[in-house]
């Protein structure tokens, strides 16, 4: 997507890519400014040990053998499951192959995971369930070929800004968009309808659209005959959601939702997106399922400018799902519980046996890390002490842990209640590939070299391997992992470096003469016939009450990623979002007597933060957004760790605050 | 007049890079064209103007200013060779000889001529455009100009570095191509330059009311690339990064389409909407910058176009304009 300038070792300026089919000679505000952490003074230089309480430089020679010899510790004391490794989404493909054959292979656990439990781990279940693939469907182009385009839970202009653009212009030139999401994001300024539904209330929303479009004759009979199964059970399970009685769930008007249903179903090809604001939820794996069900009923799977485009946050987060950092799944969703593949790998990795039982997902391992059956974590570029829910608990469940390993270029959050901290190199440091939101492989250049001691996460893994005793860990380089998670891999079976150089592939790819997979699904689902998952509406876990009247929603800001350990270090992006806030409605804040920037207090069950207030009609009354990127005023000391009983997304979307003005 | 043959052109450039820090436009995998180093990949002179812009060469997206240490302060020395900078385009160089008067202007921008004092500034034109098509030659502004005449480029000089530069080549241009040059000169101007007139002449009659600017600010994303691109955008923003020793003050482009640009302390800001903010990027290229330099400050380059991810580039906010209020 962009190309970095380089000036006597140091990147001194960002060019977009003019030919790359997504970005297409543009970038948003953080790929122009993605050079500006670099060479930044905080940077992590050299190993750390903690000694007397206090974080003190080591070499890579202590610093490993310690990690090591304190793993081993751990697992000698309370079993192999004992540890929790943490993968990344900012790291490459080879990167998160590596960490899950490190848990796997070295350690024999499968307690492997990344932060796609927290973004999209609803989308990997349900989809999969539905289509038997847990990813966009369809290409970003296709958005210049459809007729309708529906969104839902996502803020795409702010979040996936060169999506949110294209599909700017897309309507401009003609194409139709519903936005569902309460708040009066830019795209919903652009719909041509704009459903300000209750938070949680998606599930109500879509049976609703779903009962109209049956009722109404606006299903595509053919369609679900040939490609799908189960049709049965969803008609029988959205008889009853009459528009009337969606319109009482979801705080809409019965008219509205008729008329997406309407708008949606009765487009040649519409597509939807959508992202968070359906995943993170105690019910997101059923929102995901409604979503699937929704595009099969109209039969908009499988066609150029169709399909159910979950839109991936992260650079790497749909590779770090690939590559099967994940408890359950081996790269390219390979079954753990399947004894031909457990055989594969471990023949392929040269070990007798691999673990069998699935690990542990993130949340879960933190929570059982919170009650003492889990010992030892190590942490590759991630930090959950701003990203996890419920601030209070992860903090006192990372520094209850008999040993903390955090491999990180910053000293985040996390890495600073860490035992012993790695300097990994940026991603202008190293060699590598990422996988985007459309399954687009591509290649990832080193620029400069990084600073002091800092090393490549790939190559810190690997050292780590060896000095575990584990000699099947030793590549020249990136290339070369490649090139094994292609033999181990069918959907990256074709990938190699020398066929990435222009704009990657896009998988599956399952040989080298393989041209890519733009649309998946096209005659046949991944699993054979889709299959329709009907579910029951269910309350989201916390609800306003006297006590806590307001409904908190998090989410992001346009100018920062996550959280913020390298956004917030870019001049122009802090500059422009320098500080944590709060959006209420003018209703809230006169009630409240609020002006804006007041300082506010906010409480939940679970703590309060101090933060300042942002009144506009952004967000509709009784509902308040905080975005959680901030360590100071951190939205996640106030969110509820209740977790989707499938998936195990926490509920970062719905719980209950009181908002309290400053003296 | 001299003469570049292709079979030339590499030795041509290695001969160069002996005694000048040379950048020109190359070829990236994936068919990007930027300006960069020999050593970064394969010259690509043809295809008209690059979209990163040959004036970063001397106002780099960050740049260091000073470092100071306890007890010591240090500015970035010269560059020990000078820059070759090839790959303007005529309109390009118009965009140059604006940012060289702007920074020269009063407080003078010592960091700014630190790397383009005595540097050599080669433009491209002839029929090198996209497609083949013409970029009429600048006919000065820079020290020396490739013309590419559909065999071969005419290599004319405009200063003594520049008759030096090209003293080896041979010099028998063909009687065919001095013609095509002369014709080229010729070329009238163009219907973008026109429109761009005619946008500026409207806004000076405040015939533009702000119900299209909010409009148009509505598509604005605020991605900052009308202006990261632009070579007669000037505005930067400062930063210092301070560790235990040592102070490093820097400079990075800033953009008027960000909310923090005109920010004031209070938190109120009087640019505080993106049809503000719009307005003002096209008034100030447009109204402002007119009023102050006596030239319209937009050389219809055509980059703010091509990066704009929601196409209101000024080429395509003025038509709309032009259309619209005329
Ligand atoms: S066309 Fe756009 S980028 Fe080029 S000079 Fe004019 S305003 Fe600047
Ligand atoms: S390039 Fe377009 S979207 Fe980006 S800041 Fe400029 S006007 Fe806004």
């Amino acid at each position: 997507m962009f190309y970095l300038v380089s000036d006597k070792g140091r990147v001194v300026g960002v060019e977009p890519s003019t030919t790359h089919p997504v970005s297409r000679g543009g970038l948003c505000v953080k790929g122009w400014n993605a050079f500006g952490f670099v060479h930044h003074p905080d940077r992590l230089t050299t190993p750390l040990i903690r000694r007397d309480g206090e974080l003190q430089p080591a070499s890579w020679d202590e610093a490993l053998n310690l990690v090591v010899e304190k793993l081993r510790n751990v697992q000698e004391r309370h079993g192999a499951d004992a540890v929790m490794f943490a993968s990344s989404a900012k790291a490459t493909n080879e990167e998160n192959y590596l960490l899950m054959k490190l848990a796997r292979a070295v350690f024999g656990t499968n307690n492997i995971d990344h932060c796609a439990r927290l973004c999209h781990s609803s989308t990997v279940t349900g989809l999969a369930e539905t289509f038997g693939s847990g990813a966009m469907t369809n290409s970003i182009s296709c958005i210049d070929q459809t007729d309708v385009i529906f969104v839902i839970g996502s803020n795409t202009t702010e979040q996936h800004p060169l999506i949110g653009s294209r599909i700017l212009n897309a309507v401009r030139n003609g194409t139709s968009l519903i936005v569902a999401d309460n708040r009066r994001i830019r795209l919903a300024r652009h719909a041509e309808l704009h459903l300000r539904h209750t938070n949680g209330s998606d599930v109500a929303l879509l049976l609703g659209m779903m009962h109209v479009i049956i009722r109404d004759g606006l299903a595509d009979h053919d369609f679900i005959t040939t490609r799908t199964e189960n049709f049965a059970a969803l008609a029988a399970a959205v008889a009853d959601w009459t528009p009337e009685r969606a319109a009482v769930a979801t705080g809409l008007e019965a008219v509205e939702i008729t008329t997406a249903a309407h708008l949606y179903a009765g487009a040649e090809c519409a597509m939807i997106f959508y992202s968070m604001g359906i995943t993170q939820h105690s019910h997101g794996v059923d929102n995901v399922r409604c979503i699937a069900d929704l595009a099969m009923l109209t039969g908009n799977v499988g066609r150029p400018g169709t399909g159910v485009n979950p839109l991936r946050g992260q650079n790497n987060v749909q590779g770090g799902c690939d590559m099967g950092a994940l408890p359950d799944l081996y790269s390219g969703y390979q079954k753990v519980s399947d004894p031909q593949q457990r055989q594969k790998f471990a023949r392929a990795w040269g070990i007798e046996e691999l673990p069998t039982t699935p690990g542990l997902p993130l949340t879960r391992a933190m929570n059982a890390a919170s009650v003492g059956l889990l010992h030892g974590m190590f942490i590759m570029g991630e930090n959950p002490m701003l990203s996890d829910p419920d601030q209070g608990h992860a903090r006192t469940t990372l520094e209850n842990l008999d040993l903390l390993v955090v491999q990180d270029i910053f000293l985040t959050e996390t890495a600073a209640l860490a035992d012993i901290v790695l300097p990994a190199a940026c991603y202008a440091e190293k060699d590598g590939t990422f996988t985007n939101t459309e399954r687009r492989i591509q290649r990832l250049r080193k620029t400069v070299e990084p600073p002091g001691e800092a090393c490549a996460d790939w190559q810190i893994i690997c050292d780590i391997a060896e000095r575990a005793g584990y000699q099947g860990m030793r590549y020249s380089s990136p290339a070369e992992v490649m090139d094994e998670i292609a033999t181990l891999t069918p959907i990256y079976g074709g990938i190699a470096y020398d066929r990435l150089d222009t704009h990657g592939l896009q998988w599956p790819c399952p040989d080298r003469s393989h041209p890519g997979t733009p649309l998946l699904h096209v005659e046949r689902f991944t699993r054979g016939l889709g299959h329709f998952s009907p579910v029951i509406h269910r309350l989201s876990a916390e609800l306003p009450d006297d006590e806590y009247p307001l409904v908190l929603t998090t989410g992001r800001t346009y100018f920062h990623w996550h959280t913020g350990s390298m956004t917030r270090r870019t001049h122009l992006l802090d500059r422009e979002e320098p500080r944590s806030f709060i959006e209420l409605h003018p209703d809230d804040a006169a009630r409240l007597e609020v002006r804006d920037r007041d300082m506010l207090l906010v409480s939940s069950r679970r703590g309060n933060v101090q933060t300042e207030a942002r009144v506009t009609t952004m967000v509709i009354p009784g509902v308040v957004f905080m975005p959680f990127h901030f360590a100071e005023g951190a939205a996640n000391a106030l969110t509820n760790n209740v977790l989707d009983p499938e998936s195990s997304i926490p509920e970062f979307k719905v719980c209950a605050v009181r908002v309290e003005k400053l003296p | 007049m001299r003469v570049l043959t292709t079979d030339l052109l590499d030795l041509f450039i290695t001969r160069l890079a002996n005694t000048w820090e040379v950048r020109l436009p190359i070829l990236l995998p994936d068919g990007t064209r930027v300006i960069g180093s020999p050593d970064d990949g394969t010259p690509a002179l043809h295809g008209g103007t690059v979209l990163s812009k040959p004036t970063a060469a001397f106002f780099p997206q960050q740049e260091t200013l000073f470092t100071a240490t306890k007890g010591e302060f240090q500015e970035p020395q010269a560059p020990d060779r000078l820059l070759f900078v090839l790959g303007f385009t005529p309109r390009d160089l118009a965009c140059l000889r604006f940012i060289d008067r702007f920074f020269a202007d009063g407080w003078r921008d010592n960091i700014y001529f630190r790397q383009r004092r005595n540097a050599v500034v080669a433009g491209l034109s002839g029929y090198s455009g996209p497609g083949g098509s013409l970029l009429p030659p600048a006919g000065g502004n820079c020290d020396l100009e490739l013309f590419w005449d559909g065999t071969l480029w005419l290599a004319i000089p405009y200063s003594d570095s520049g008759i030096k530069i090209i003293a080896e080549l041979p010099d028998t241009a063909p009687e065919s191509a001095m013609e095509l040059f002369r014709q080229a000169t010729l070329t009238p101007p163009d219907e973008n330059e026109n429109l761009i007139k005619r946008a500026s002449e409207l806004l000076r009659a405040d015939r533009v009311p702000d119900s299209f600017w909010a409009e148009i600010g509505d598509r604005c994303i605020a991605c900052t690339g009308c202006n990261l691109a632009c070579p007669t955008c000037t505005c930067f923003g400062v930063q210092d990064w301070r560790s235990a020793t040592t102070v490093e003050r820097s400079r990075m482009w800033d953009s008027c389409q960000l909310d923090g640009f005109m920010r004031e302390a209070s938190g109120h800001n009087p640019l505080g909407t993106e049809a503000l903010r719009t307005r003002r990027r096209i008034h100030h290229k447009l109204a402002a910058d007119p009023e102050k330099w006596g030239e319209i400050s937009c050389f219809v380059c055509g980059r703010c176009d091509s990066v704009c991810p929601t196409g209101i580039g000024i080429l395509a906010v003025t038509r709309e304009m032009v259309a619209r209020f005329e």
